[in-house]
């Protein structure tokens, strides 16, 4: 190739069009989420089941009683319906497309290297409203949420925000594990956090020590702070500099890892 | 190493860069006649509009636009002491720096006393006060001082090198600055750490006024401390930056982190300043010091790799400016200050008056360089080349161009993508041991081997996946992980799944996106012969159908150079030849292939050129009758109640076995064993003789290898 023609090569090459990349990425990797539902089915409707089950069926009355227990049931289930999908659509896909070989491909291709990780995360976030927007409007349906509109305002945003670090565990996830293994170590470091957290029933007291190891607590102690819902377990900017710690960490992990291995 | 095909591309980045760094001068001296508080005498004149916008603005230029010439003119020091040698550099040198900078200050020196002179008079008023006696070992090298500054540097840094080179013989110490220069760049320390010395050189000056930055050099002939140790410093990173191969990538990956680290040091420096503009011994001092190290390599670091990052390519008008800034800085100095006094009483306000001088200055410079030297001895001398005015001027690439130093001749037919002595381990398992492969333009190069013999490996190292242990690897000219780069291969990969929900047509468009002139879809997939296939959802494919609507990701955007590993596997006879006819027509237009492919038949059809790799070493590289003639073996085959065993024994045998019913030899000398097969047994029936296909040829390279 002459020195002229080469020129020219770099010179269209550098033009480049990442942002039409990243937008189409993304426009099919939503497509794929919606034309293979077994990944979304579930991680959509077992929040919404789980909350009607609880909320309506079993504590229906005890709520109307107390609306504290109203509060603390949605947390549960509406942060299981931001968490979940993050963490499955981001980690699950990407350990199948690892093995599938695509991820080698794209990193081979010239696509701009972070067009796919935004793809699956703002795919992760599109399915965490997707699951977490039944659960609220069976909520303030059925009025079983004592909260002000400024209040379920602040608490959505919150909840949506704290999705990241779980798409960066699921980031993580899906670059150390190949195949369909990813999805049961995503269920192993996920369901445990549930519990201990503290998430779906509270914990005794002599269990506090551990609930700050997992993410769903910071989540929703950051999630309380912005809805303005006491009492707080902990200052407002530890569950954010926690909520940043953990997505640094899974997302450093991750990058280590695809820069090693793909 | 550096590679010429990239450094030539970059260096017209380099010459915009240092073109910038003169033009910026010119705007810097338009400026200082409007500083607020200047006495008079320091510049030909005081405006009666100051403008503090003016005074922040020559500082932030003041920062750098020196030390970014140094570093450029460092880069370009050591291109051409290896380009000419000791003694053409230097000859090379006194024509482009010395006698312009000799002739410059004795025509120069006059005309701006007489400038000065005008603007003092009509300052006060016609009598100006005598001017203060100069202090001793004073000598006015006015803004020549740069050319000055670059002659010393030139001779300290050569020296420097002679003494390294004298003990450093094997090289260690050089590899190790290599690697510490490019790793430094990369892991944005060299950024911070860069400007220490100069900020040490500033700390100890007993009066610094901050505006000033680095105390300009231009009253002495005896090298000023900071200026010697701020601008070598530049000076050498410079020329470190060319002696390591892959610093340039890093500085233009880096581009965005270092203009922002420059422009944030630069807003703390300015905030500080305006506070006190005159240092005081103390934590400020220091402190002012140690950021303005950073913003001076924030900028210098940072508009270098933003030029390398956007301005990589050529074009006429930047050569032309570029070309210019050298005698349009030499010669600027008393135009820029006789506007000055010109406009200085006019009742109009700076930001009028300004763009005023600017506007007339660079009207008078450019006419002056079009038409007095660009066609003439003086454009011969400074820039190495005159332009006949009569005709557009029209660089042709890669001509030797302008300003102080000069840019190498261009290295063209060198190949599309190479790989050389390249060494590859995976733990203690050596995948390539020292492999050398070229890829020529317009050419298919099929690349043979058997499973595991390192052809995947070779292929991952061209596409950027993983990195060599040793060795260089290039693609399209450059490091194959330039992205840039990338968007001129296209890939069809071994072992690859693409989404099976996405339809074929919307797998094509999403390829697409990643280049900048893809074909479209349609054409894509019409010339992939699977127009047929659009819209069906690539889950639902045959293994062939897949496979092609791989080959169509693959050619979508246009490719330079294609990589097709094993590409007709589970192909039907038809698909396969429609494959083949794609790649025809690629390879027609320009398009350069390597191909992977256990059909040998395939590599006979399309390859230009073979290599055989076995074991991780190339063993045989040619054309597809080189590698026949290469074993020049003959198979013979025929119906015999004769034995292998027996058969082996014979001269002229290489191997004998049995297929069926019949007799398989592979013989250097068919005639005699022929004569002897009959001889030995007269039933002998069916006999065939024939060269050795590929496919023998093939196998009998690798089994010798083995």
């Amino acid at each position: 190739m002459n020195a002229l023609a080469l020129k020219s090569v770099v010179a269209e090459a550098s033009r480049g069009n990442a942002l039409g990349a990243y937008f189409t990425e993304t426009r099919f990797e939503l497509m794929r989420m919606v034309r293979n539902p077994g990944v979304a089915i579930p991680v959509l409707a077992m929040p919404f089941a789980l909350y009607a089950l609880f909320a309506l069926v079993i504590a229906g009355e005890a709520i109307d009683k107390d609306a504290n227990l109203g509060v603390f049931l949605f947390f549960a289930f509406s942060l299981m319906a931001v968490t979940m999908p993050a963490l499955f659509a981001t980690g699950v896909t990407l350990a199948l497309e690892r093995e599938m070989g695509l991820l080698r491909l794209k990193r081979a291709q010239p696509a701009p290297p972070a067009s796919w990780v935004v793809a699956k995360i703002v795919s992760g976030l599109v399915l965490a409203v997707l699951a977490y927007a039944p659960v609220l409007i069976l909520a303030l349906a059925a009025g079983k949420l004592a909260l002000g509109a400024g209040q379920v305002a602040a608490l959505s945003g919150a909840l949506l925000v704290g999705t990241i670090p779980f798409c960066a565990l699921g980031l993580m996830i899906g670059s150390l594990v190949k195949g369909t293994a990813a999805s049961s170590y995503a269920l192993l470091l996920y369901l445990p956090g549930c519990y201990l957290s503290g998430m779906f029933f509270p914990m005794p007291r002599s269990m506090d020590w551990q609930a700050s190891i997992w993410p769903q607590f910071h989540v929703k102690e950051f999630a309380m702070h912005l809805a303005g819902i006491t009492p707080h377990k902990e200052p407002l900017a530890i569950a954010i500099a926690i909520m940043l710690g953990y997505t640094v960490l899974f997302a450093g992990v991750t990058i280590w890892r695809l820069s090693r291995k793909g | 190493m550096n590679n010429p095909m990239s450094s030539e591309n970059r260096l017209h980045a380099l010459d915009a860069v240092r073109g910038f760094a003169l033009l910026l001068g010119v705007a810097f001296h338009a400026s200082l006649s409007f500083m607020p508080g200047w006495p008079p005498g320091i510049w030909s004149m005081v405006d009666n509009s100051p403008s503090q916008f003016l005074s922040d603005a020559g500082f932030v230029s003041h920062i750098f636009r020196m030390s970014l010439f140094f570093f450029i003119a460092g880069f370009f020091g050591r291109l051409l002491y290896h380009k000419l040698g000791a003694r053409g550099f230097w000859s090379n040198r006194a024509k482009r720096i010395v006698v312009p900078m000799i002739v410059g200050w004795v025509i120069l020196l006059p005309t701006i006393f007489f400038v000065w002179n005008l603007g003092m008079t009509k300052m006060f008023g016609g009598t100006p006060p005598a001017p203060p006696t100069p202090p001793p070992g004073w000598f006015p090298l006015t803004h020549l001082w740069f050319l000055y500054e670059l002659l010393l540097l030139y001779v300290a840094v050569i020296a420097l090198r002679a003494l390294v080179v004298s003990f450093d013989g094997a090289q260690k110490l050089r590899s190790l600055v290599d690697t510490l220069v490019a790793n430094s760049i990369r892991m944005r320390i060299a950024v911070f750490t860069l400007g220490i010395p100069v900020a040490g050189a500033l700390m100890t000056l007993p009066f610094w006024f901050y505006w000033q930055g680095i105390p300009t050099p231009d009253s002495s002939l005896i090298p000023q401390v900071p200026a010697t140790v701020g601008f070598g410093t530049a000076f050498i990173f410079g020329w470190l930056v060319n002696r390591s191969g892959t610093a340039l990538d890093a500085i233009t990956r880096g581009w965005f982190v270092h203009l922002v680290l420059g422009i944030v040091a630069t807003g703390w420096l300015l905030h500080t300043m305006h506070a006190t503009p005159m240092a005081q011994p103390g934590l400020t001092k220091t402190l002012f010091a140690l950021v303005f190290g950073v913003a001076v390599w924030g900028w210098v670091l940072g508009l270098t790799g933003a030029a390398l990052r956007f301005l990589s390519n050529y074009s006429a008008v930047r050569r032309y400016i570029a070309d210019a800034s050298y005698w349009i800085y030499l010669a600027h100095l008393p135009v820029v200050a006789a506007l000055a006094v010109w406009v200085g009483h006019w009742q109009l306000h700076w930001s009028v008056k300004y763009p005023f001088i600017l506007v007339v200055s660079f009207a008078v410079l450019f006419l002056s360089y079009h038409f007095l030297v660009r066609p003439t001895f003086i454009g011969k001398l400074l820039n190495g080349r005159k332009y006949p005015l009569r005709k557009p001027a029209q660089p042709s690439v890669g001509q030797e161009p302008a300003a102080p130093p000069t840019v190498p001749s261009s290295d063209s037919g060198a190949p599309v993508a190479s790989l050389r002595g390249i060494v590859k381990r995976y733990g203690k398992t050596t995948a390539l041991a020292g492999i050398d492969i070229e890829v020529r333009r317009g050419e298919l190069l099929a690349v043979l081997g058997p499973n595991g013999a390192g052809k995947s490996t070779a292929i991952a190292l061209w596409l950027g996946l993983i990195e060599a242990d040793a060795g260089q690897v290039t693609l399209l000219g450059g490091a194959p992980q330039d992205l840039a780069r990338r968007r001129g291969l296209g890939v069809m990969m071994q072992d690859v799944e693409l989404p099976k929900e996405l339809k074929v047509r919307e797998l094509v468009t999403l390829a697409t996106s990643y280049y900048d002139d893809p074909m479209s879809v349609e054409e894509t997939l019409r010339r992939a012969g699977i127009e047929q296939l659009a819209n069906r959802s690539y889950g639902k494919l045959s293994g062939g159908q897949k496979r092609q609507a791989q080959f169509a990701v693959a050619i979508c955007g246009r490719p330079r150079v294609l990589f097709l590993d094993e590409p007709t596997v589970g192909l039907d006879v038809q698909a396969r030849e429609a494959l083949w006819a794609s790649v025809r027509r690629l390879l027609a237009d320009g398009c350069s292939v390597v191909l992977t492919t256990h059909y040998l038949e395939e590599a006979e059809a399309l390859a230009n050129r073979i290599t055989v790799i076995t074991k991780g070493r190339v063993i045989a590289t040619g054309t597809v009758d080189d590698m026949r003639a290469l074993v020049s073996r003959r198979q013979i085959s025929c119906e015999t109640r004769l034995s292998p065993e027996e058969i082996r024994g014979w001269p002229g045998v290489v191997d004998a076995q049995r297929v069926q019913d019949r007799l398989q030899i592979t013989a250097t000398d068919a005639e005699g064993v022929v004569r002897q097969l009959l001889a030995a047994d007269s039933a002998l029936l069916k006999l065939d003789v024939r060269q050795a296909g590929l496919n023998e040829a093939f196998n009998e390279l690798t089994k010798e290898a083995a």
